[in-house]
C-alpha cells in the first residue's frame, strides 16, 4: 500500500521513474491503486482547505 | 467532417466468414435507412462530424448577429430581447452541439482504429446516441419560433432568470438538454467500454495513445458530472411548472444554490472540451517532429490530474457571489493549481519539438496555431485565478476573450488540426495544400483579429452579454466584428477543402504521414468499412 | 538564440505591450480606492509574468521550429523523457504560484473586512435600475439609465458618457468608509464600478457585502454585470463622490424633499397634477417593459385598452403595489411612494386612449399602504 501512496503521489506531480511505473503497471491489482488515488485525493483537498482556513485567520 | 460513404469492404480487412460482423449475412439498408440504422463506428463517426459542421455553421451566424449588432455603438439590427437569445442559444449550440459532438465522431472514428478494435463496443447504443442529437438541437432550435421567443438567459442560464422570469418556451429547453445529455452519457460509456475492452492484444494502458487516454479520462468526467447537469434542469423544470422553490428566493430556495450545482457540472465540462484536444495534438506535433512525445507518462498522469482538479475548482466562476472568504481562497489555491499540469503539457509540446525534423504540413499548421493560442488563454486564465483581481475582470470581455481563446483557436483548431490529419484516413485523399493553408491562414488571423481586442474593452470596462455599449469600446468591438466576419467567411474554405477532398485529390497511402506511428495508419487509405477484424499485431514502443 | 530570443522579446514588447502599459482605456483603470490600486498591482504582477513564460516557451518553440526544420535537413534526436527536467518544470511554475497566492491572499482579506463602516448604503437591483437607500437616514431614491432612447436608436447624436449615465448618481462622501449592502428584488444583477474595484452580485433573498473608501472626489461610471434580462446593457452604476461637507449638506436636503413628498400626500391633487408626475413615473420605471405608447412586448402586457385593469380600480393598484408573483412584474410597495403609485396609476388609466377618468388620490394608497402593513 506505501507503494501504491508513493507511487500515486508521484503520479500527483507528473514524473516518475521509468522502471518504477513499469512495475506499477506489471501489477494484476488496480483496486490498491484506486484506493490510494481516492486517499491522496482526500488528503490533497483537506491540506489546501486547512491552508485556506489558516489563510482567512 | 467527412461527408463521404466508406467504400465497400476491400479483401484484406473484411471478409464475410469472419463473423464479427452481424450484417455481413443480410442485405444491407441502402439510402437514409443505412445511415438512420448503421451501427459502424466509421458511418456513425462521420454522421457525428456532419452534425458538428452544421451545427458549427449555425451557432457561427448566431455569432456573427451578435457581432453584427455590435459592429457599432446604438441598436441598429436586433431589438435586446433577440439579442439576448442568440447570445444564449451560440454558446448552446456551440457548445453542446458543435465541439462536443466532433470530439465524440473523432472518438468514433479514431478510437478502434488506435487500438485494434473492430468497432465500438455497443454498437447499436452507438447508433441510438447519434440520433438522439438531431432530436434534442431541432427541439432546441424550434424554442427560436415559440411566442416569447428561445433561451435569452445565457447559456449558464442562472435562476432565477431561466425560471420565474424565463419565456414559457424554457421547458423544451430543458427537455432538449435533458436529451443531449443522455446522448453523451451513452456516448461515454460506449468509449470507456471500448477502450477497456477492446484493445489489441499486447496493447496495455501505458501503450495506448494519448487520444484514447484523454478521451478514456474525459469519458469519466462526462459520467460524473452529466447527471449533475440533469439534476439541475431537472430542478428548474420543476420550478417552472409545479410550484417548487429551489432556485426561488420568495419560496426560502436559494439562487446561488443554481449556480454552485451549474458549475459543478460546468467546470469538468470545460475540461471535456479541452482534454480530448490535447490527446490529438499529441499525435499531430510528434508525428510531424518526426521524434516520439516527450514525456508521455507524464502527459498521462497531467491530464488524469487537470481531470481530477476540475472537480475542484468550480467556485471560481462565482467569486462575486459572496462566497465566505475561506471559499474563496480554497477555490482561488486550487484554480491555480491546475495551472501546473496544463503548463506540463506544453512544455511536452515544446520538448518534443525540440531537436525533432519538423515540417509545416496543414495539420501542424493547426497544431502549432493550438499551442500558442490555448497558452495565450492559459495565462489568461492564470490572471482570473486570481481571485481579487477577478472581482474587476469578472463578467466582462476579459473573459470573453479567455474563454475563446481556449476554446476557438484551442478547442476548435484542435478539431480541426484533427480533421486535417485523419482526412487522408477516412477518404484516402490529402486534402488540397493551398485551400488548407489559405484556410489556415485566414483563420488566425481573423480569430485573433476578433479575439484579442476582446481582453482590451474587457479591462476597461465592457461588461459581456450586452447588446449596446458606451462609445470608448467602439474601436475594440469594430474590430472583433471584422475578425468574427473574416474567421466566419473563411470557414467556409474548409467546406470546399473536405468537398474536394472527398471527390479526388492526391492519393494517400496506408501511412499517410511520414512520422506517423499509431494503427491507425496500418489500414489502407481510404479505411475499409470493416478493419481489425481479426486483431492486428501490436509491438509496443518501450515507453 | 540568444539574437533570436532578444528580437522576439524586444518586438512583443514594443509592438504589443508598450500601448497596453501606457494606453489609457486599454488597461484596467488603477482606480481611486487603496484596494482598486492593490488589485491593478496583482493585475500587473501576473501578467508580466504572464509575458516571461510567454517569451520563454514560444522563444524555445519559434526556436525549435526554426532550427530543427526537415527542410533544412534536420535530423530527429530520439530523446523521450527526462526526469529532472520535468521535475523542475514542475517545480518552478509552483513556487511562482506560491509567491502569487500571498499578496493576492492579504488583497482579499482586506476586501473582505466591512467592520467599522461610517455609512451603509442599501443597494438594491431591480429590473433595470439600481435602488439606493442610505440607512438610517430616511433618504432612499432609485437610479435610473439617463441617456435618452433616442440616442440608443440612432436618431440622436450620442453623448460623451452614453450609457453611462443616470438621473440621480449614487452621492457618496470622500474618505469615509462605507458599507454596501447589496440584494435584489428579482433577478441577479451585479454592481460594479471600475474605479472603486467594486464588484459584487445583487441576489434575491441575499444581502451581500462589500466596502468602499473613495480617495478622490470626481464621478465613477459603472454598469450591471450580470444579465438581468432584456435591459441588462442599460443600467449603469454612477457614483458622485464629494468631499464630507458637501455630502452633509445633500444629505439634509433630500431630508427635506423626502419630507415634503411624504406629506404632500395628505392634499387633494388636481388631475392633470397626478397625470403630470404619472407620466413621469411611468417614463421611468414603467415605460421599458409596458413600452411609451403602453402597447407592451413579447411577455410584457399592453395596459393601453388592458379591460382588466379598466374595469378595478383595486385590482390595478394591487398589481403596482404588490406585483404578481412568478412574473416580472415587481412590487412597487417600497420603491414608490403613494404620491409616485397614485399618479402613475392615474396616468395609466386615462393615457394612450384609456378613457376611465379616474383619479386617484395619493391619500387613498397612504391609507391602504399602512393597512396593509399592519
Amino acid at each position: 500500500m506505501w507503494q501504491a501512496i508513493k507511487s500515486v503521489l508521484a503520479a500527483f506531480l507528473g514524473v516518475q521513474k521509468d522502471a518504477r511505473r513499469r512495475e506499477d503497471f506489471a501489477s494484476n491489482r488496480p483496486g490498491t491503486f484506486i484506493a490510494a488515488g481516492l486517499l491522496v485525493g482526500l488528503v490533497f483537498v483537506l491540506l489546501v482547505a486547512f491552508v485556506a482556513v489558516l489563510a482567512a485567520r | 467532417m467527412a461527408s463521404h460513404l466508406p467504400p465497400k469492404p476491400t479483401p484484406q480487412h473484411s471478409t464475410a466468414t469472419a463473423g464479427g460482423m452481424a450484417e455481413a449475412g443480410h442485405a444491407r439498408p441502402r439510402g437514409l435507412m443505412r445511415w438512420l440504422l448503421t451501427t459502424n463506428h466509421k458511418e456513425i463517426g462521420s454522421l457525428y462530424l456532419i452534425f458538428s459542421l452544421t451545427m458549427f455553421f449555425i451557432g457561427g451566424i448566431f455569432a456573427l448577429v451578435v457581432r453584427a449588432e455590435l459592429f457599432q455603438p446604438g441598436l441598429q439590427l436586433v431589438r435586446p430581447e433577440f439579442f439576448n437569445q442568440m447570445t444564449t442559444m451560440h454558446g448552446l449550440i456551440m457548445v453542446f452541439g458543435a465541439i462536443m459532438p466532433a470530439f465524440v465522431g473523432l472518438a468514433n472514428w479514431m478510437v478502434p482504429l488506435q487500438i485494434g478494435a473492430p468497432d465500438m463496443a455497443l454498437p447499436r447504443l452507438n447508433n441510438f446516441s447519434f440520433w438522439l442529437l438531431p432530436v434534442a438541437f431541432a427541439l432546441l432550435l424550434s424554442t427560436l419560433l415559440m411566442p416569447g421567443g428561445g433561451p435569452n438567459f445565457g447559456w449558464t442560464f442562472y435562476a432565477p432568470l431561466s425560471t420565474t422570469y424565463a419565456p414559457p418556451s424554457t421547458t423544451f429547453f430543458i427537455l432538449s438538454l435533458h436529451i443531449a445529455g443522455i446522448s453523451s452519457i451513452l456516448g461515454a460509456i460506449n468509449i470507456i467500454a471500448t477502450i477497456l475492452n477492446l484493445r489489441a492484444p499486447g496493447m496495455r494502458m501505458m501503450d495506448m495513445p494519448l487520444f484514447v487516454w484523454t478521451w478514456l479520462i474525459t469519458a469519466f468526467l462526462l459520467i460524473a458530472v452529466m447527471p449533475v447537469l440533469a439534476g439541475v434542469i431537472t430542478m428548474m423544470l420543476m420550478d417552472i411548472n409545479f410550484g417548487t422553490s429551489f432556485f426561488n428566493a420568495a419560496g426560502g430556495g436559494d439562487p446561488v444554490l443554481f449556480q454552485h450545482l451549474f458549475w459543478f457540472f460546468g467546470h469538468p465540462e470545460v475540461y471535456i472540451m479541452i482534454l480530448p484536444a490535447f490527446g490529438i495534438v499529441s499525435a499531430i506535433i510528434p508525428t510531424f517532429s518526426r521524434k516520439r512525445l516527450f514525456g508521455y507518462a507524464s502527459m498521462v498522469y497531467a491530464t488524469a490530474a487537470i481531470a481530477l482538479l476540475s472537480f475542484l475548482v468550480w467556485a471560481h466562476h462565482m467569486f462575486v457571489v459572496g462566497l465566505p472568504l475561506v471559499a474563496e481562497l480554497f477555490f482561488m489555491y486550487t484554480t491555480m493549481l491546475i495551472a501546473v499540469p496544463t503548463g506540463v503539457k506544453i512544455f511536452n509540446w515544446v520538448a518534443t519539438m525540440f531537436r525533432g525534423s519538423i515540417s509545416f504540413e496543414p495539420p501542424m499548421l493547426f497544431a502549432l496555431a493550438f499551442v500558442v493560442q490555448f497558452t495565450v488563454g492559459g495565462f489568461s486564465g492564470l490572471m482570473l485565478a486570481i481571485s481579487p483581481a477577478d472581482f474587476q475582470y469578472h463578467d466582462t470581455y476579459f473573459v470573453v476573450a479567455h474563454f475563446h481563446y481556449v476554446l476557438v483557436p484551442g478547442a476548435l483548431f484542435a478539431i480541426l488540426a484533427g480533421a486535417y490529419y485523419w482526412l487522408p484516413k477516412w477518404t484516402g485523399h490529402y486534402p488540397n495544400l493551398r485551400l488548407s493553408q489559405w484556410h489556415f491562414w485566414l483563420s488566425v488571423i481573423g480569430v485573433n483579429l476578433t479575439f484579442f481586442p476582446m481582453h482590451f474593452s474587457g479591462l476597461a470596462g465592457m461588461p459581456r452579454r450586452i447588446p449596446d455599449y458606451a462609445l470608448q469600446f467602439a474601436d475594440f468591438n469594430l474590430a472583433a466584428s471584422m475578425g468574427a466576419f473574416l474567421f466566419g467567411a473563411s470557414q467556409l474554405l474548409f467546406v470546399l477543402v473536405i468537398i474536394k477532398c472527398v471527390r479526388g485529390g492526391e492519393k494517400a497511402p496506408a501511412k499517410a504521414w511520414e512520422g506517423a506511428e499509431d494503427l491507425e495508419w496500418s489500414v489502407p487509405s481510404p479505411a475499409p468499412l470493416h478493419t481489425f477484424e481479426t486483431p492486428p499485431d501490436f509491438h509496443p514502443h518501450q515507453h | 538564440m540568444r539574437t533570436l530570443l532578444a528580437w522576439i522579446a524586444g518586438g512583443l514588447t514594443s509592438v504589443v505591450l508598450t500601448p497596453v502599459a501606457l494606453a489609457d482605456g486599454w488597461n484596467m483603470p488603477v482606480g481611486v480606492t487603496a484596494i482598486s490600486r492593490d488589485i491593478y498591482s496583482l493585475h500587473m504582477i501576473i501578467f508580466w509574468i504572464c509575458v516571461v513564460i510567454g517569451v520563454i516557451v514560444f522563444g524555445a518553440m519559434f526556436y525549435s521550429l526554426f532550427r530543427y526544420r526537415h527542410s533544412r535537413g534536420a535530423k530527429a534526436a530520439t530523446f523521450h523523457e527526462h526526469t529532472s527536467v520535468e521535475v523542475i518544470w514542475t517545480a518552478i511554475p509552483l513556487l511562482i504560484l506560491v509567491g502569487m497566492a500571498v499578496p493576492a491572499t492579504a488583497t482579499l482579506k482586506n476586501m473582505y473586512d466591512t467592520s467599522e463602516a461610517d455609512l451603509d448604503i442599501m443597494v438594491t437591483g431591480q429590473q433595470w435600475r439600481w435602488r439606493y437607500e442610505y440607512l438610517g437616514e430616511d433618504v432612499a431614491f432609485t437610479s435610473n439609465l439617463g441617456t435618452p432612447r433616442e440616442q440608443i436608436n440612432g436618431t440622436g447624436e450620442k453623448g460623451e458618457y452614453y450609457l453611462l449615465e443616470v438621473d440621480e448618481p449614487l452621492v457618496l462622501p470622500v474618505g469615509q468608509k462605507v458599507r454596501l449592502l447589496l440584494t435584489s428584488d428579482d433577478v441577479i444583477h451585479s454592481w460594479w464600478v471600475p474605479d472603486l474595484a467594486v464588484k459584487q452580485d445583487a441576489i434575491p433573498g441575499f444581502v451581500n457585502e462589500n466596502w468602499v473608501r473613495i480617495e478622490e472626489p470626481g464621478i465613477y461610471r459603472g454598469q450591471c454585470t450580470e444579465l438581468c434580462g432584456k435591459d441588462h446593457a442599460f443600467m449603469p452604476v454612477v457614483v458622485e463622490a464629494v468631499k464630507p461637507e458637501r455630502f452633509d449638506e445633500w444629505l439634509a436636503e433630500r431630508k427635506e424633499a423626502a419630507a415634503q413628498e411624504a406629506s404632500s400626500a395628505d392634499r387633494e391633487w388636481a388631475m392633470d397634477e397626478l397625470m403630470e408626475r404619472g407620466q413621469q413615473v411611468y417614463g421611468s420605471l414603467c415605460a421599458s417593459c409596458h413600452q411609451e405608447d403602453g402597447q407592451g412586448i413579447g411577455n410584457f402586457p399592453a395596459l393601453a385598452g388592458n379591460e382588466a385593469m379598466l374595469d378595478d380600480v383595486d385590482w390595478h393598484i394591487d398589481r403596482v403595489v404588490n406585483g404578481v408573483s412568478g412574473t416580472a412584474m415587481a412590487s412597487f410597495r417600497n420603491t414608490l411612494s403613494a404620491v409616485e403609485i397614485a399618479a402613475v396609476v392615474t396616468y395609466e388609466r386615462n393615457a394612450w386612449g384609456n378613457e376611465s377618468g379616474d383619479s386617484v388620490q395619493p391619500s387613498e394608497i397612504a391609507e391602504r399602504l399602512a393597512d396593509q402593513g399592519e
